[in-house]
């Protein structure tokens, strides 16, 4: 079978997953009354009246059996008629491209350095089991994992910004947004780092890394922990394998043993974690958005929770899913390509 | 068979397991950040016993702070540690942060061992019906389960938080008529055999009673309470998914085909066979979460969605501290109104991961006779 058509199949799958999303999202909408599930139809404050929201009960079929208003519901959603996004002010497809390039902007920096640095820590602390390398690693990536983000978040704040005034909250500084809204700069990717580049205004560039940098701090030192985790044990795993007693008997150096035999086999368990860290990465780093202002698809997401924007909520889940989904797609692609004898069916 | 002989009979059925209770405890003993881990947690729960006698409470609530209205009116700036306040105050209110920081201690435990413990059964539950059942109920369950998975965990929780009513009534009867129709559905389509058709029957006549005379369980749930349910709803899947599989590799072998011989029921195959042989896997899950679960609800509370904000919860104090995120200067200065509750949620959780570790290598059997 070949590459399309295991894509094809694979994506196919979504639909039951994206069907069974919107489900749990409605069961959780009928907590409310019609009246107050018909407010989050309104947009208008000024339309708050009585006929109004009769009207909007009346439109959407609010007091009938639930399942003719899960029908109706669906059908809106399947025109793509995804809703109105009260937390975004704007429609709730517009909110995620809107929202995404900036928290793509801290997984830019956060996650290349937590796979990389993750896998030589981890594949480090494995070839010098109980040494001091190995009582180190642990140590400090079991101290990462147990930080709260949003307090490590307020402490790198409070010394960076509040003492050294290096690196401030928000996505930008005032000058910087008045420049990017001001004409004279076009957004090519949404990514104010590219977008300086491209533009010829180092400066922005320059702005948008000053704070970016903190939040993607944060997500490194509470996330790499995972990735050293799972590496220093599948690589473990792998040096008591046949085939490295083999390497070794055969008079091969150490050096040699590690990197051509073990280090390859150890890999697939760091792919499937960093595939699914990544998917987590990309659709949810909520707190550390939240603390520093970032103004991301996580800190959007946690606000319409607040506020139950229920169109933003399920746009924000269905877009989640279809991430994971893809993510996944890819490790079972690459496992194919580090172990050769892994076949797609 | 006289009793002594059979005192005899289980001591050397024993044997084998205190051997392997010991050997752990040596394993334990051998490694210092386990060690670390347990004095850790033995500390806070020390702190939490002596709670009352740390911090006494001055209200007939223990888990309500201590404030100071009088000052925060004249003026509503956080008063840094002092002899009177320990950890200082937090500003509107002046709650006091060393009270809420000890009784924060019982409301992290509650939190975390309750969610675990009641995760732990929902998943279990489920996990092993749809291994041991198989077909429709495999597949029903378990697709239920992956639809949890794909939702993002923490904006799950932040919604159910919302949405759960603040007042809740439950009719019995649509209970008991829910379970039965469960039951019987669940007979129906697995052909099980009617041992518990006397149980049922018991159900019913109470089902149709009480149709009839509706009784109403009235709950009063608060914020705190909320957040326990939602992350009870969103922490289950994980371990069913898992036991499953293990329930499924354990599912086939003959000491459980011998005993269906055997004519044992369902449920004592269950408990008996299947679940001793398959459990460590899920228990190391449970102990290495119970960090996590801590600070997912100190997250939600850290959002505003947590105990409300006179309630004890470290979480819920560090949450004063947003305001201050545009004001570098003011963060700077109020710094132990975050610093100190954050110290407590960190060394908490950071227990609970070494123990976790620690369990982890002493019961996963690929890692632990190297």
């Amino acid at each position: 079978m070949g590459l399309a058509t295991y894509v094809i199949r694979r994506l196919i799958f979504l639909i039951p997953v994206l069907l069974g999303v919107t489900v749990l999202i409605f069961a959780l909408t009928m907590f409310f009354s019609p009246t107050q599930r018909a407010l989050l139809y309104i947009r208008n404050p000024q339309a708050l009246r009585p006929e109004a929201i009769q009207g909007v009960i009346d439109k959407y079929h609010l007091n009938d059996p639930f399942y003719v208003q899960y029908f109706v519901w669906l059908s809106e959603i399947l025109k793509g008629n995804f809703g109105w996004s009260k937390s975004a002010n704007m429609p709730v497809l517009s909110a995620i491209a809107v929202k995404f390039p900036a928290t793509f902007e801290i997984i830019m920096f956060a996650a290349p350095v937590i796979v990389i640095l993750g896998l030589y820590l981890g594949i480090q602390s494995a070839v010098h089991r109980d040494t001091i390398v190995d009582h180190i690693t642990r140590t400090t990536s079991i101290i990462g994992w147990s930080l709260p983000s949003f307090w490590l978040g307020l402490v790198l704040l409070a010394i960076f910004y509040g003492y050294l005034g290096w690196c401030p909250p928000g996505r930008l500084s005032s000058d910087a947004q008045n420049f990017v809204v001001s004409g004279q700069f076009t957004k090519y990717t949404g990514l104010y780092i590219l977008d300086g580049f491209l533009n010829g205004q180092l400066w922005i560039s320059w702005d948008a890394f000053r704070h970016v940098i903190l939040p993607a701090t944060v997500i490194i030192v509470i996330d790499i922990a995972l990735i050293v985790r799972v590496a220093r044990s599948s690589m473990l795993e792998a040096l008591t394998k046949a085939y490295v007693i083999a390497a070794r008997a055969k008079g091969l150096t150490e050096k040699e043993v590690i990197n051509k035999h073990a280090r390859r086999n150890a890999l697939i368990p760091v792919v499937t974690i960093s595939g699914l860290l990544v998917g987590g990465l990309i659709t949810g780093v909520t707190i550390t958005e939240t603390v520093f202002g970032f103004g991301g698809l996580g800190n959007w997401a946690a606000t319409s929770a607040q506020h139950l924007d229920i169109p933003s909520v399920l746009g924000f889940a269905m877009f989640t899913a279809i991430v994971f989904v893809i993510t996944n797609l890819i490790v079972d692609i690459l496992y194919a390509y580090i172990d050769p004898r892994i076949r797609l069916t | 068979m006289t009793t002594s002989s059979r005192w005899e009979e289980f001591k050397i059925s024993m044997q084998p397991r205190i051997k392997e209770w010991k050997f752990m405890l040596r394993r334990m003993r051998e490694s210092p950040l386990s060690i670390a881990g347990i004095a850790i947690i033995v500390g806070f729960i020390i702190i939490a016993l002596l709670a009352p006698v740390l911090a006494p409470p001055t209200n007939s609530d223990p888990f309500i702070i201590p404030s100071d209205d009088e000052i925060s009116k004249l003026d509503p700036t956080p008063i840094p540690p002092s002899t009177k306040h320990l950890f200082g105050t937090t500003g509107i209110h002046q709650y006091d942060i060393y009270y809420a920081c000890i009784w924060g201690t019982i409301t992290a435990f509650r939190v975390g061992i309750t969610t675990v413990a009641i995760s732990l059964i929902i998943g279990l539950t489920v996990g092993v019906a749809a291994a041991y059942y198989g077909g429709m109920a495999d597949e029903v369950l378990m697709r239920f389960t992956d639809i949890i998975i794909a939702f993002p965990g923490l904006i799950l929780a932040m919604a159910l938080v919302i949405a759960i009513p603040s007042t809740f009534s439950l009719n019995i009867s649509l209970i008991l008529t829910v379970i039965l129709g469960l039951t019987v559905l669940f007979m129906f389509l697995k052909r099980v055999n009617m041992k518990i058709t006397a149980p049922l029957l018991i159900i019913f006549i109470v089902a149709l009673v009480s149709l009839f005379n509706p009784i109403n369980l009235d709950f009063n749930i608060n914020r705190l309470d909320k957040v326990l349910i939602a992350l009870w709803l969103i922490g289950w899947p994980s371990y069913a998914r898992v036991i499953r599989g293990e329930v499924l590799r354990v599912k086939n072998e003959d000491f459980v085909e011998a005993a269906k011989a055997a004519g044992a029921s369902d449920l004592r195959i269950v408990m008996k066979h299947l679940l001793p042989n398959s459990i460590y896997p899920v228990l190391i899950m449970a102990s290495l979460d119970t960090g996590s679960i801590v600070l997912t609800a100190a997250a939600l509370s850290f959002l505003g969605l947590g105990a409300p904000t006179n309630y004890a919860d470290w979480g819920q104090i560090i949450q004063r501290s947003q305001t201050w995120i545009y004001a570098g200067g003011n963060l700077v200065r109020n710094m132990h109104v975050f610093l100190i509750p954050g110290i407590f949620i960190f060394v908490f959780v950071l227990g609970w991961n070494l123990l976790g570790d620690a369990f982890r290598d002493v019961l996963d059997p690929t890692l632990r006779r190297r």
